[in-house]
């Protein structure tokens, strides 16, 4: 399988802390792939390097082997490359169909006059898989925590070129049924050949959805594998139990 | 003074309708505001380059007859001086990655309005200058009113009327309203937010420049004409709640109706006062202003 996404030595610093060091990483082109590591490992600064909210402070990212190092968000977006954030960035007083919109028509482009009709029918589509279809009228501050993390996840579909999606801790606080749902999401857009890269602490999630899985500790890759075999890898365990040198 | 009901409503209604040119104005600094999470100190010097942009336009092409085309093309002046003045200053305080970005918005937007105010004494003069526009006078409910002042309070709703259009009914008003909304949240999405930037700040200082333009005949044209102006757009917006559009309208409304009724009830010499004296009695009543909400720290 080739590679989707690679990152060469990444590095970042936050004054003297490294939050990722040296960070040599790849996606195959189709896979779901786990990213675990304890609190404060390096997952999410990672996954902010991959999507342009940070700069790294040396090293590389590649995109279908495009250097994509040091582009803005909306360029590596636009490349293809969503992401999601824990805490889900919703335009809170815009109803749901227009936070659906907005990647498409808030670029200025005079698209909006033939495609409106096709693009709301694919976003109503969109909301119908993640639940929350009923929904779409209403304001996205409204919504609860669940169904902010779905419609957040839902509107990075939107994005035609999406080819790569960047999930930061779908699962955290959210209930079993959305957790199914985003889950069953994940499955539908992974067979259309949507590449996922998913940071969470829900091992049976990861368990369940990942091929392959990578471990971060204290901003380094430590092990990559299955999950069978990250689980009974020692530096894993020492990582998350506190124990090692 | 004995204040017949005849003459309370003809100060009310003054009062109304230069609290919607006050609106236009705190409505340009609410609008980059929200979206920029700056304030722009120069924003009564594009208040006074609409002013004289109008003073100029009237008196050496269109004529006093054609007052209103010169309303037109300062906004379209105004809109490409606000798109070439974001790119040049504003625009590095976001693609460079500042971390004080605040800091630099204040220090680069105060030496802005020195630099314009300065502009204008050397290109003008200190001269006070008036564009010769002469409505006459027109009857509201037996009251006579400035056509001057009428045609810039309905020129002012027409704006504000048209800016609430463009907000709420277009995919660029929606645009400006995510990016206000969560900016990250857009760029994640792959829209490009230093553009929503660059066209906000040239219509939020188009808005100013408008009430500079509509204002032109009413108060006189002149350097410094932007400085009470801008002051009294900072009162309108902390009035009505800091980042809140509909805030910025009531704020102006209000604004202009308290100085007009307190000039009429207390004294004249003390119109700019009456403002401050309002603005602390909402701060005590509503510390977040009229409109606006508490921010939620977690």
């Amino acid at each position: 399988m080739d590679t989707i996404i690679q990152t060469q030595d990444l590095t970042r610093r936050f004054g003297g802390l490294v939050a990722v060091n040296g960070v040599n990483f790849s996606v195959a082109r189709g896979e779901v792939r786990g990213l675990i590591g304890p609190n404060g490992s390096g997952k999410t600064t990672l996954i902010n390097l991959i999507s342009g909210v940070y700069e790294p402070t040396s090293g590389k990212v590649f995109f279908n082997g495009e250097d994509i190092t040091g582009l803005a968000p909306n360029r590596v977006a636009q490349k293809g490359v969503l992401r999601t954030f824990q805490i889900p960035r919703l335009f809170g007083s815009m109803t749901l169909l227009e936070n659906m919109l907005i990647p498409r028509f808030a670029d200025f482009s005079l698209d909006y006059l033939k495609q409106r009709g096709a693009a709301e029918e694919r976003a109503l589509e969109l909301l119908e898989m993640a639940g929350i279809a009923h929904l779409s009228g209403h304001q996205a501050k409204t919504l609860s925590g669940g169904q902010k993390a779905l419609l957040q996840m839902a509107r990075g579909f939107m994005v035609e070129e999406i080819s790569v999606f960047l999930l930061d801790e779908p699962f955290a606080g959210v209930n079993i049924v959305v957790k199914d749902t985003i889950m069953a999401l994940i499955n539908k857009m992974a067979s259309e050949g949507v590449t996922f890269i998913l940071v969470s602490h829900e091992m049976a999630s990861i368990r369940q959805m990942c091929q392959k899985v990578t471990v971060l500790a204290e901003g380094s890759i430590i092990i990559e594998g299955t999950m069978d075999e990250i689980a009974a890898d020692q530096q894993v365990i020492d990582a998350y139990l506190g124990g090692g040198a | 003074m004995n204040v017949t009901p005849e003459l309370f409503l003809n100060f009310l209604i003054a009062g109304i309708m230069i609290g919607a040119l006050y609106a236009l104005m705190a409505m340009g600094i609410t609008f980059i505001y929200s979206i920029m999470k700056m304030i722009n100190w120069a924003m009564g010097e594009f208040y006074m380059i609409g002013s004289y942009a109008q003073w100029f336009l009237v008196s050496f092409f269109f004529g006093s007859a054609f007052w209103f085309l010169g309303v037109l093309a300062t906004a379209v002046i105004l809109f490409l001086v606000g798109l070439v003045v974001q790119w040049l200053l504003i625009r590095p305080m976001f693609s460079t990655g500042m971390e004080r970005k605040d800091e630099y918005g204040t220090v680069v937007t105060i030496a802005l309005a020195l630099f314009l105010r300065n502009l204008a004494t050397v290109l003008s003069g200190p001269n006070t200058r008036s564009p010769d526009i002469d409505l006459g006078r027109i009857m509201i409910g037996g009251l006579p009113v400035s056509g001057n002042r009428f045609a810039a309070f309905l020129g002012a709703l027409i704006i504000i009327g048209l800016f609430y259009y463009l907000l709420n009914y277009t995919w660029l008003g929606r645009a400006f309203r995510a990016g206000s909304q969560n900016r990250v949240g857009i760029q994640t999405v792959g829209i490009n937010v230093l553009r929503i930037d660059q066209i906000a700040f040239a219509i939020g200082v188009t808005l100013a420049g408008l009430a500079g333009a509509l204002l032109a005949p009413v108060f006189n044209v002149f350097p410094e004409n932007g400085a009470v102006t801008t002051m009294k757009g900072f009162e309108i917006i902390i009035i009505g709640g800091m980042g809140s559009l509909p805030g910025a309208a009531l704020g102006g409304l209000l604004l202009g109706i308290v100085e007009s009724l307190g000039s009429v009830f207390i004294d004249t010499g003390l119109r700019n006062v009456y403002g401050f004296i309002f603005l602390i009695i909402v701060l005590l009543i509503k510390p977040t202003g009229l409109f606006g909400e508490k921010e939620r720290l977690s």
